[in-house]
């Protein structure tokens, strides 16, 4: 349901094959009326253990269409096309923050889709008028749409590396610090954090996101965190042209930090700009990269505030530690190095990486302030 | 190398030590002698049988051979029935009736000569629904003709993910597909009536991700019932396999390498204090079900089987201990190499257990539970179900399983009603006890030129997909890097293309299609809200109950668990206060959750 609303899907569909089905699909029916994401619809299927009394029952409870055992995939993929493909009509006013802001990047990423090519002049120009206060302030939402001027806007990190390094998982498991440290200050100290997440997927004929980051972020499903997923649409370097804008407007959202994450990304690719909007950026590495000469060619390892090596545990791992720390020497910035191993629960490497996004925060809350 | 690649060896050396054997008993006259002397012995010792229409048959049937070369490649490449490498059985008899009255004159008694029980029937079907006193009251049902009760459990969604009914979004999940088990409470009332203690009693549980807290369930209620003395007279298996999980079928709740301990744990208590538990069932049905090949399935279950093998080995575990309470799980269907999969598996792992694991006799043995073909069962025109199910059953006969599930021809669409339960009951009874073919004759439908081409070609083709995981840095790797997942599904693929462009012929749905798609008239099993609500209920007053000492339990089982030490004991206490959600969301909060393979 939280996914569906933050990505502000079209419909939901629900594959159910061990019962319980005429419960579990009005249920969900009924929570998106509750919510009011009621124009999200809701089909799916069940092999043979829907019956077609059971379908009627459904349907009968909102559900929108059950296929049944036989049913092509052809047909199915038709279905969806014909009645989930075309642009929404007018759409009525949207009753939480969360589903505002869905709505407003949904907006955003519209806009550039209609126009088949945005030239960078136009991008220049959208991503201004997107940059314009918000008119309508939302006061009983959870995500709180606010105007940037009040100057304590979230802060950006982004990561970014190539495919497979693990930038996924490394995310997830900050997450969970987030949130666990969240928990144990909960008592009076200060109020919890809530995080946005805008990843990336690079699809090229689709216009929709895969949601493959998604599926693999099991700890970041929790209402304290906003998660959207965006195709590229084939625009090189690792982000979406719409990337901005959303971004910008997430930052000026109601969230204490903003995390946003590229798709696998090539040597040349520098997918945030210098004093854009993004605080730190995070290069995450696979320690099989080549030959060491490969590392000169990364221009990210110049740009990087933090680079980690993942998968740390690899044989490889500590000569790519050695050869990175050298490379990095030569830019004679205090850029940090650390190594992880994400997919190992409780990783100190991932501690120590929190600890230093944490850290910072304080440090740069006046430099936001000066900027704005 | 790992021990899988070990294996591989150990196979392709035993094929040279056979032929090396036939060699010799054509060339060492003494040696051709004294194995011509065994054979013809055996033939002239086999017991005779009559029919019922008084047809003289052994017991035993064996090839018309007489020369030495070819006696050897017998006796070393297949082995008679319970002898190594156990190709055409891990044991002698099997399905066969005891020897009439007519031959010895007297009503023979229940027991044989060496005073054990006679033989257990291999039928074990396969149930689960609802609350536990329904599931309960089901199994009191399938067992009452039954002089053993073997019972099969199936579990709801919620409890096979480790969650509790009260959870988010479960509601309508409770008792659908299986029964609902949240607490010690519901499996003392699960198994009520049975005598857990009772030789003549196993229960089996298919359940993998949680297992180990199943399984503490399962003790805890077994001493709430019959006193602390029933534990290492408990007789059961518990599927507990991890790596089919992650290959297959998704049930993880906690990381790979969490999971494997917390197994380890539980394996390490079952084996020395429940000899006679089979603590983990290495499953191939979920692999096969899922929409591997059947190379792939058998493949890819032996080498899960050598991988635990190697772990428990590496807990210093003696291979002794272990070995002989490993079982299998595997699928039949109606693809032509399930004539002779389970038989090419028992001689892999017989191999591979004696001479990589150096284990004895009876850790040799792949013993063998089968179920029939689920995927293989389609909704169109469901009653040809039942001719599918009967033709996998005698494929799983024919080679020799243990024990066999056969599906009911309904399960496309529910859990099984008691109509066609019962039809799929008969099935099995039909075949084993009205039909003549398994009752007379061991072997009687082993070793044809035709089944021996199929048995090399898939004993060459399993050990490629060795060399492949071996290549790939041995098991817990290639599943790490979803080897097994990634062929699985480009496998099942591959099949359900073939059914739609029709090179795959399935009757009633692509072929000799009726026309009409009705609606079959099937009374459905489906779980009342109100028992829904009363299973939540139950678990609130459980968890009221036991606030203060479930905090408790769960703060000394983190403990054990931080320390790295084995904490199946500590789950034992900890059962017996805590929910099956509150065990798992706190071990969750230590060891991690399972982040799914996308």
């Amino acid at each position: 349901m939280r996914a569906a609303i933050q990505e502000d899907v079209r419909a939901i569909g629900i594959s159910s094959y061990n019962g319980g089905h005429v419960e579990f699909f009005a249920e969900v029916v009924d929570l998106l009326r509750k919510r009011g994401a009621d124009d999200i619809k809701v089909f799916g299927g069940g092999g043979g253990t829907i019956t077609h009394d059971d379908a009627a029952l459904m349907e009968g409870k909102g559900v929108e269409k059950i296929f049944f055992a036989g049913t092509s995939l052809e047909e199915m993929v038709d279905y969806v096309r014909e009645n989930y493909g075309k642009p929404r009509k007018k759409r009525s006013r949207s009753k939480s923050g969360d589903i505002e802001l869905a709505r407003k990047l949904s907006e955003i990423e519209d806009r550039f889709a209609r126009s088949k090519r945005p030239t960078p002049k136009a991008f220049a120009s959208r991503a201004s008028s997107a940059q314009r206060p918000l008119s309508k302030i939302i006061r009983d939402s959870r995500f709180e749409i606010r105007d940037s001027k009040r100057g304590t806007r979230a802060r950006v990190i982004g990561f970014t590396g190539p495919g497979g390094a693990g930038k996924t998982t490394l995310i997830d498991e900050l997450m969970l610090r987030f949130l666990n440290q969240d928990r144990q200050l909960r008592k009076g100290l200060r109020a919890e954090s809530y995080i946005a997440i805008l990843s990336h997927d690079p699809s090229v004929i689709g216009e929709g996101a895969l949601l493959g980051d998604r599926a693999t972020m099991i700890n970041s499903q929790d209402d304290r965190v906003f998660m959207r997923s965006m195709a590229t649409r084939g625009q090189a370097g690792g982000l979406s042209p719409a990337t901005h804008d959303c971004l910008a407007l997430l930052a000026r959202s109601d969230f204490d930090y903003v995390i946003i994450e590229t798709v696998g990304t090539g040597q040349e690719a520098m997918p945030f700009q210098r004093n854009g909007i993004v605080d730190l950026t995070v290069l995450v590495m696979n320690p099989d990269y080549g030959s060491r000469l490969q590392l000169q060619k990364i221009v990210m390892l110049d740009l990087a505030d933090i680079v980690v090596v993942n998968k740390s545990d690899l044989q490889r791992a500590r000569t790519a530690h050695t050869e990175i720390e050298q490379r990095l020497e030569q830019n004679r910035r205090a850029q940090r190095l650390i190594d992880t191993v994400a997919k190992r629960h409780r990783d100190p490497g991932v501690d120590a990486l929190y600890n230093l996004i944490t850290r910072s925060r304080d440090g740069s809350r006046t430099k936001h302030a000066d900027k704005e | 190398m790992s021990k899988l690649g070990q294996v591989v060896e150990a196979v392709e050396k035993y094929n040279k030590f056979v032929l090396d054997q036939v060699k010799r008993a054509r060339s060492d006259k003494k040696f051709g002698r004294e194995l011509a002397d065994r054979w013809n012995e055996t033939k002239s010792k086999t017991p005779v049988t009559h029919t019922p229409t008084g047809l003289p048959l052994p017991r035993l049937a064996l090839p018309e051979i007489d020369e030495p070369g070819e006696i050897a490649r017998y006796l070393f490449g297949e082995g008679f029935p319970g002898e190594f490498p156990f190709l055409n059985g891990a044991y002698r008899e099997m399905y066969l009736e005891p020897v009439r009255e007519i031959e010895t004159g007297k009503k023979r008694s229940t027991t044989n000569g060496n005073g054990a029980q006679a033989p257990e029937e291999p039928t074990r079907l396969f149930s689960g629904l609802m609350l536990a006193e329904d599931t309960n009251e089901r199994f009191h049902y399938l067992t009452r003709h039954q002089r053993t009760h073997r019972l099969s459990t199936a579990f709801d969604g919620p409890t096979l993910y480790g969650i509790d009914s009260d959870a988010d979004g479960v509601f309508g999940k409770i008792g659908e597909g299986g029964v609902a088990i949240d607490t010690v409470e519901d499996m003392v009332r699960l198994y009520d009536g049975f005598d857990l203690g009772s030789p003549n009693f196993s229960a089996s549980m298919t359940i993998s991700g949680p297992a180990p807290i199943i399984m503490a369930m399962y003790i805890a209620a077994a001493k709430r019932r019959f006193g602390p003395k029933v534990v290492p007279k408990l007789r059961g298996t518990i599927q507990a396999d991890i790596f089919k999980e992650v290959q297959a079928q998704n049930e993880t709740i906690f990381p790979i390498e969490a999971s494997l301990r917390f197994l380890s744990d539980m394996v390490e208590f079952t084996t020395r204090e429940m000899p006679r538990w089979y603590p983990i069932s290495i499953s191939g049905y979920h692999i096969g079900e899922a929409g591997s090949t059947p190379v792939q399935q058998a493949a890819y279950t032996l080498s899960n089987g050598f991988a635990y093998a190697e772990m428990f080995a590496a807990r210093s575990i003696p291979v002794d201990q272990f070995g002989p309470r490993l079982s299998f799980f595997l699928d039949c269907g109606l693809d032509v190499e399930y004539v002779a999969l389970a038989r090419v598996s028992r001689r892999i792992w017989a191999i591979g257990m004696r001479d990589v694991f150096g284990a004895g006799s009876r850790g040799q043995l792949f013993k063998l539970h089968t179920q029939t073909s689920g995927r293989s069962l389609v909704a169109a025109e469901f009653k040809n179900n039942l001719t599918r199910t009967a033709a996998e059953l005698m494929l799983a006969y024919m080679n020799a399983t243990n024990s066999c599930h056969s599906n009911s021809a309904d399960e496309p669409f529910t859990t099984p009603s008691e109509e066609w339960i019962r039809l799929a009951a008969h099935g099995q009874a039909i075949l084993l006890e009205e039909s003549g073919i398994f009752k007379h004759t061991m072997n009687l439908l082993s070793g044809s030129p035709g089944m021996k081409a199929v048995e090399r070609a898939l004993e060459a083709a399993i050990l490629e997909e060795f060399r492949e995981i071996e290549r790939l840095g041995g098991v817990l790797a290639a599943v790490e890097d979803r080897f097994q997942r990634s062929q699985i599904q480009n496998a099942a693929h591959r099949y359900e293309q073939q059914i739609y462009d029709g090179t795959r012929p399935i009757i009633g749905l692509n072929k000799y299609r009726n026309g009409e798609d009705a609606a079959p008239e099937i009374k459905l099993a489906r779980t009342p809200r109100a028992k829904q609500q009363l299973q939540v209920d139950r678990l609130a007053k459980f968890k009221k109950k036991n606030a203060a000492k479930a905090k408790r339990a769960l703060d000394k089982l983190v403990d054990v668990v931080e320390r790295g030490d084995n904490c199946f004991r500590a789950l034992l206490e900890t059962v017996e206060v805590c929910s099956l959600g509150q065990i798992t969301g706190r071990l969750q909060e230590i060891v991690g959750r399972f982040r799914p393979m996308v």
